[in-house]
């Protein structure tokens, strides 16, 4: 018995030792970034001393604060879009649950399930083919908004759908017996109660696009450049300090939404 | 009786008040013809129910799960469609009025009230749809609020409450809205016995002094009798029985309804001649008035008409049988018998007479009045 | 007569129901179809294509692409793209073997950690993941840089040759890869530890004296429908990886997304690209179908929702 709890707890003292070490394993590689976004020379293998120079530089190159423009356009247009139409196609899923709406489901999980380089590369073929053809649909923002759209619409619909599906079926009962007309169910009923959902259904869809590169890149026209894409060209034009600097921003912004998202839980669950 | 007769008056008067004037709340008398409702290709829910409520009247809905109850209470609703038949409330055609059209309102099952209001927006819901101003919906409110003795409830969130307290705030929020026709689909049945028993009377009372019109659905036969004026019984989608609780109760229609009243005593009727019957009991007189030219059927002995023990009166049955089992319920005592071997309940008031034991052989007096005939 | 209306509401409410149905999904069908189904068929059919000048595709419909795949050119055969195929086949069975290896000691310590602290671990899992993957990426090629401490380290053991530093390599988009994707494995794997029946692991403890025979009979079967999903979340996405191999591998180390995505870039052959991605569909709807077949034999089929 004595010899079992040892061993127990020895084996526990492995794993907590593993947990520490795939810890720094997960943060090790952000930290250099961030580290090195205060670095006084512009070396990228040793540290010679703390410095804001390239914060400064930041604010002071156009192209960067073009990018940060376009990623914000781009992911609060494609945001709300799909929100409107994930939301419906969520209701629609939910409500017509009985129906054989396999097509349906096979639908919205293909953007998932589609390998993010045949998805960009499709668009991309498909988008630079309509404009020969046409003289639409230049590759540009319009473009990526569509192209994110596409894959954010799905998040927001299952999202939503499984709201729905949580919910007491009797309350819509409830709100049609007490008066609601069907607009006043979706203004008065529908949409209040499912609010969380959609807050986090924007939130998500919100990262998904800010974090996307790959569809983005391959549907950007010269103009579009989003803050992901002017990193990549920047670390293939060889390696810039600045990069560290708006890297590093764009890190704080995710640790920012990992302490609001803990601060959610924890009251969520007190 | 008499309390019968009143409760028709007050009926008939609200009918009238219902066709002259119906600014305050006019109780509405329901009108089914032929409603029939079919789900999937062989489920049948209804098949063909014609139903008269009286305006005013406390009216329950009693079967057993599955019988239909709940799809005509539906239907009442417009929650659901009927197949086939006609629907008036209050004397208007509702067969097609989408529910939130009709002035007929639901308390449900699980209650529904909205995650997302408060106790106190949940009452309002139903007046703000309707369009009424703020401050006669607040004063609508707070009026069912203290009727319903709601008190700091109207603050909390929904979440907050207990079962028996979302229950009641049901209850409000359906009353508020002063509908033609209340239906209550089963709203004590998540309840525990004690808080069931005292809503059961409270819904009651309320029901008498509101003087609407409460079509109320269970399964359970004691809450039916207990709180309606009259029992609808159903089976497979046919009403087997319509009256009152005594008539529903002493008078079956037929052997379903008794059992499903809580009846034990059936015995099938072997033969019959003049008011006389065979049973496995042996032969027995009936009430003349029960006398029926065929032989089929069942013949229904309540436990409580059995007179255990003691001399039996000249014009009484006799039986003689074996106590095999005795129940001690403080009030009264429960004896099961077996009367030529055939097992029969008893049941007699605690009264300080005799207890028989285990075992004892004992008479058996039933006067024939007691007895009635119920068909197949 | 009366009959006859009501069988035509009926009608109607079955109409409306069907319009409701249509109103609420057309939009977002519609906008998955246009945008995302009419492309790929499009890709696809360009893989039948021939290749035409500025590398865009033109009739007639060949095979030539897929021979191209295969590595036939005009110098006759060359195994370069063979070669390509491999090294994908053969990076996702590593990169998903060592997320594998890390991710479920990993996700059986959180279960066996303090309920209030379950949901911040989980999280210090899966925010590296949220932060934008080239930015990750930038991370890996600062730390296996030539010059750094990593690279001087694997140096004085001999591992690499001097100067060479740790990226670009197949070792490093090896370890970009198991980076990139641990959290998908982690996730899975603790819903199934989470879910697992303790009697049935304690019955397994009294009946099998080692404790690594209760393991393979007890634990181990009822986290495999985790296991998998997990599996599919990383394979799938592993072979068709573009930015990893691309930042971190050199060259040398090229994957089929890069052998893709290079012939739409540099604009040089679509037929080609077109063709690596129906490699790379294959490869996925295989998985996801294998996936499938497997959580249903095992009975898990729900768990398994990707």
């Amino acid at each position: 018995m004595r010899k079992r709890t040892l061993k127990r707890s020895s084996l526990r003292r492995a794993l907590t030792a593993f947990w520490w070490l795939t810890l720094i394993f997960l943060y090790l590689p952000l930290a250099v970034v961030v580290l090195f976004s205060f670095n006084a020379s512009n070396s990228a293998a040793s540290m010679t001393g703390l410095s804001l120079r390239w914060y400064h530089q930041l604010l002071g190159n156009e192209q960067i604060m073009a990018a940060f423009g376009n990623t914000l356009i781009l992911a609060l247009c494609s945001s709300v879009i799909a929100l409107v139409i994930g939301c419906l196609i969520g209701y629609g899923m939910y409500r017509h649950r009985h129906r054989k709406l396999g097509w349906l489901i096979v639908l919205i999980y293909l953007p998932i399930v589609l390998p993010d380089i045949v998805f960009g590369i499709s668009e991309m073929a498909f988008f630079v083919q309509f404009h020969r053809l046409t003289g639409l649909l230049q590759p540009g923002l319009g473009t990526m908004v569509i192209a994110h759209v596409t894959f954010q619409i799905p998040f927001v619909a299952l999202i939503v759908y499984s709201r729905f599906v949580g919910l007491d079926p009797t309350l819509f009962e409830a709100a049609k017996d007490l008066y609601a007309t069907p607009a006043k169910r979706v203004v008065h009923f529908m949409l209040p109660t499912i609010k969380p959902a959609l807050i986090s259904a924007f939130f998500l869809s919100f990262t998904l696009s800010v974090d996307d590169f790959v569809i983005s890149f391959f549907t950007a026209g010269p103009e579009s450049a989003t803050l992901p894409i002017y990193i990549w060209g920047a670390i293939k034009k060889g390696v810039s300090p600045e990069i560290n600097a708006i890297a590093t921003l764009m890190i704080g912004a995710v640790a920012m939404a990992a302490a609001i998202s803990l601060l959610f839980n924890r009251k969520r669950q007190s | 009786m008499t309390d019968l007769t009143n409760t028709v008056n007050t009926a008939d008067r609200a009918e009238v008040a219902d066709t002259a004037s119906r600014d305050r709340r006019g109780a509405s008398s329901i009108r089914m013809q032929g409603l029939r409702k079919q789900f999937g290709r062989d489920s049948i829910a209804l098949a063909g129910v014609d139903l008269d409520i009286k305006a005013g009247e406390f009216f329950t809905l009693l079967g057993p799960s599955g019988c239909g109850k709940t799809t005509l209470l539906r239907i009442l609703a417009g929650l659901e469609e009927a197949d086939d038949g006609q629907l008036t409330i209050g004397g208007k055609d509702v067969i097609d009025m989408p529910p939130h059209r009709r002035s007929v309102n639901t308390v449900f099952q699980s209650y529904a009230l909205f995650p997302h209001l408060s106790v106190r927006d949940n009452l309002a819901f139903g007046l703000r749809m309707r369009g009424e101003p703020a401050a006669e919906r607040n004063r609508k409110v707070a009026e069912v609020a203290e009727f319903i003795k709601l008190g700091p409830l109207v603050e909390r969130r929904v979440d907050q409450l207990s079962g028996g307290q979302k229950q009641r705030i049901a209850l409000a929020r359906a009353l508020v809205c002063e509908p033609d026709v209340l239906l209550l689909d089963e709203p004590l049945s998540a309840l525990d016995a004690g808080l069931r028993g005292q809503l059961q009377v409270e819904l009651q009372r309320l029901q008498k002094r509101l003087g609407m019109t409460f079509v109320f659905v269970t399964h359970d036969q004691d809450e039916a009798m207990v709180m309606s004026d009259r029992i609808a019984v159903l089976d497979s989608g046919i009403i087997q029985q319509v009256g009152t609780p005594s008539e529903v109760y002493e008078h079956p229609a037929n052997a379903f309804v008794a059992r499903f009243m809580g009846h034990d005593n059936l015995f099938a009727i072997t033969a019959s001649e003049d008011n006389w019957v065979d049973t496995g009991l042996g032969r027995l007189q009936l009430d003349p008035a029960e006398q029926r030219d065929t032989p089929d059927g069942w013949l229904l002995i309540r436990p409580e008409t059995l007179e255990l023990g003691g001399d039996v009166p000249a014009d009484y049955n006799r039986l003689e049988g074996t106590v095999e089992e005795r129940l001690y319920r403080g009030s009264r005592i429960e004896y099961r018998l077996t009367v030529n071997g055939h097992p029969l309940t008893a049941v007699a008031g605690n009264l300080g007479q005799r207890i028989h034991d285990v075992g004892d052989r004992v008479t058996i007096g039933i006067c024939p009045e007691d007895l009635v005939r119920v068909a197949a | 007569m009366l009959q006859t209306s009501q069988t035509a509401s009926r009608r109607h409410a079955v109409v409306s129901e069907t319009r409701h149905l249509l109103f609420t999904v057309t939009p977002g069908a519609a906008w998955i179809i246009v945008f995302l189904v009419l492309p790929s068929v499009y890709l696809m059919a360009v893989a039948f294509m021939t290749n035409g000048p500025y590398g865009l595709p033109q009739l007639p419909l060949s095979l030539n692409s897929f021979e191209q795949l295969a590595g036939v050119g005009f110098l006759g055969w060359s195994p370069g793209n063979l070669y390509t195929l491999l090294r994908s086949l053969w990076q996702t069975i590593v990169a998903t073997g060592l997320v594998v290896l890390v991710a479920y000691p990993i996700a059986y310590y959180i279960t066996t950690c303090r309920a209030r602290w379950r949901p911040i671990m989980l999280l210090l899992v899966v925010v590296p993941s949220w932060t934008n993957q080239v930015i990750r990426t930038f991370g890996w090629m600062n730390l296996l840089a030539p010059g750094t401490p990593l690279s001087n380290l694997a140096e004085i053991l001999g591992l690499i040759s001097p100067n060479m530093g740790l990226y670009p390599s197949n070792f490093a988009v090896t370890l970009g890869l198991v980076y990139n994707f641990l959290p998908f494995m982690v996730l899975p794997l603790y819903a199934a530890f989470e879910k697992l029946d303790t009697a049935q692991v304690e019955a397994a403890q009294d009946l099998y004296a080692k404790p690594v025979r209760a393991f393979w009979n007890a634990v181990f079967p009822q986290t495999l429908p985790g296991l998998l999903a997990g599996v599919v979340l990383v394979a799938i996405p592993a072979f068709g990886m573009y930015v990893i191999p691309e930042l971190l591998g050199g060259g040398k180390a090229m994957m089929l997304g890069n052998l893709v995505a290079t012939q739409f870039s540099g604009g040089s052959n679509w037929p080609l690209g077109a063709a690596g991605a129906i490699l790379m569909l294959i490869a996925t709807f295989i998985g996801l179908f294998a996936m499938r077949r497997i959580g249903k034999r095992l009975g898990g089929g729900e768990e398994v929702v990707i």
